[in-house]
């Protein structure tokens, strides 16, 4: 082997796994991607799909930034890969208002004066949307325990437990998710 | 993270095949398997970010009908290897017949966390050592 035939070889990347074809429905509308094996969810809405509402805070499940429903049910999306939601409904903070009628609990922040700087709110909101949908909270206690995944560095949380427990109180009837069907 | 390829197993033979293929499965203890399976992903997805885990392909069990909580003649259990730790905690007979498990797991990361994880990836995860996620150290 000559030195340059050494030199292709070490310098020549193997070629990457090939992307792979998903269809998400995505607040709603359908979409058909081909997205790398290795792309989060979270990366996937708030790169190409331009939905940059969900937050990345610590890309590593702690915080609850990222919080998004998917099919009615709450996780986090920087653990999530994307090619593993293949088919099914996804929604985002985006998705939880009815045209310029804003969700409940999007109302119920704003009246309570849940957040400060706002970096936390979007997963706020979509996990107190995932929690009343779970119905095991009964007490306040139950709130903030329930609702630990979402950090605040604001320091916001007896808001955000007093714009949850109003939306509690209200009744769970307007309270789904988009489109939520049943848990996974 | 870095590249790996994706498959998602129609079977759990199809899924062993694919991890025999690659030549993995026999020694659990490697950082760099030619495959390796993953379910909720809360537990290898986070050691890949680090660059712990550094698989070739990852095989997709989260969609195996292995999601099943059973009754047993003896009057115990079973929990599905797919079956989340969320819906396991919350498991009527879990709740009534097996009240530690439940708050165990309740007591456990958060439920987002809870709503991805299941009990298969639960009993397979890796150790949450900061050692071993410090990948200048020789743990790993
Ligand atoms: C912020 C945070 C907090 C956490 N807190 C806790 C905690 O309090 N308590 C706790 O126990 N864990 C905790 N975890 C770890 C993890 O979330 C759980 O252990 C979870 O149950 C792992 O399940 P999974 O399906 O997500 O596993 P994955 O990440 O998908 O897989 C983990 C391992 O199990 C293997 N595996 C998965 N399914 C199978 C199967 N069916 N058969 C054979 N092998 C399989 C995979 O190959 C992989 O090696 C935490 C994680 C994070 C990120
Ligand atoms: S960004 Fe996902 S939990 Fe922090
Ligand atoms: S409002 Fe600033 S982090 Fe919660």
């Amino acid at each position: 082997m000559t030195a340059t035939d050494a030199l292709s070889h070490t310098t020549m990347p193997p070629a990457p796994p090939a992307d792979v074809p998903v269809t998400l429905r995505i607040n709603g509308a359908e979409r058909r991607l081909a997205v790398a094996p290795w792309t989060t969810l979270l990366d996937l809405l708030r790169g190409p799909l331009d939905l940059t509402g969900t937050k990345k805070g610590c890309d590593h499940g702690q915080c609850g930034a990222c919080t998004v429903l998917v099919e009615g049910t709450r996780i986090n999306a920087c653990l999530a890969l994307a090619v593993m939601q293949d088919g099914r409904d996804i929604t985002t903070i985006e998705g939880l208002a009815a045209g310029d009628a804003l969700h409940p609990l999007q109302q119920a922040f704003i009246d309570h004066d849940a957040f400060q700087c706002g970096y936390c709110t979007p997963g706020q909101i979509c996990s107190a949307v995932g929690l009343i949908r779970e119905g095991h909270a009964k007490t306040p206690a139950d709130v903030r325990e329930l609702m630990s995944g979402n950090i605040c560095r604001c320091g916001a949380y007896p808001n955000i437990v007093a714009a949850v427990e109003q939306v509690m109180g209200e009744g769970l009837a307007g309270v789904t998710a988009n489109g939520g069907g049943t848990s996974r | 993270m870095r590249p790996f390829q994706y498959v998602r197993a129609a079977s759990v033979a199809g899924a062993v095949a694919e991890i025999r293929s690659a030549g993995g499965g026999d020694d659990s203890s490697t950082v760099a398997p030619a495959a390796d399976l993953v379910a909720g992903g809360t537990n290898l997805l986070d050691l890949m970010k680090a660059d712990v885990m550094r698989p070739a392909k990852l095989v997709d069990v989260s969609r195996l009908p292995l999601a099943a909580i059973e009754d047993l003649p003896d009057g115990g259990l079973r929990l599905g290897a797919t079956a989340t730790n969320a819906v396991t905690a919350y498991d009527e007979r879990v709740v009534a017949r097996y009240p530690m498990l439940s708050r165990a797991i309740l007591a456990g990361a958060s439920a987002q966390l809870r709503n991805m994880a299941t009990n298969g990836g639960n009993l397979n995860q890796r150790t949450r050592c900061y050692y071993f996620y410090d990948t200048a150290t020789p743990c790993n």
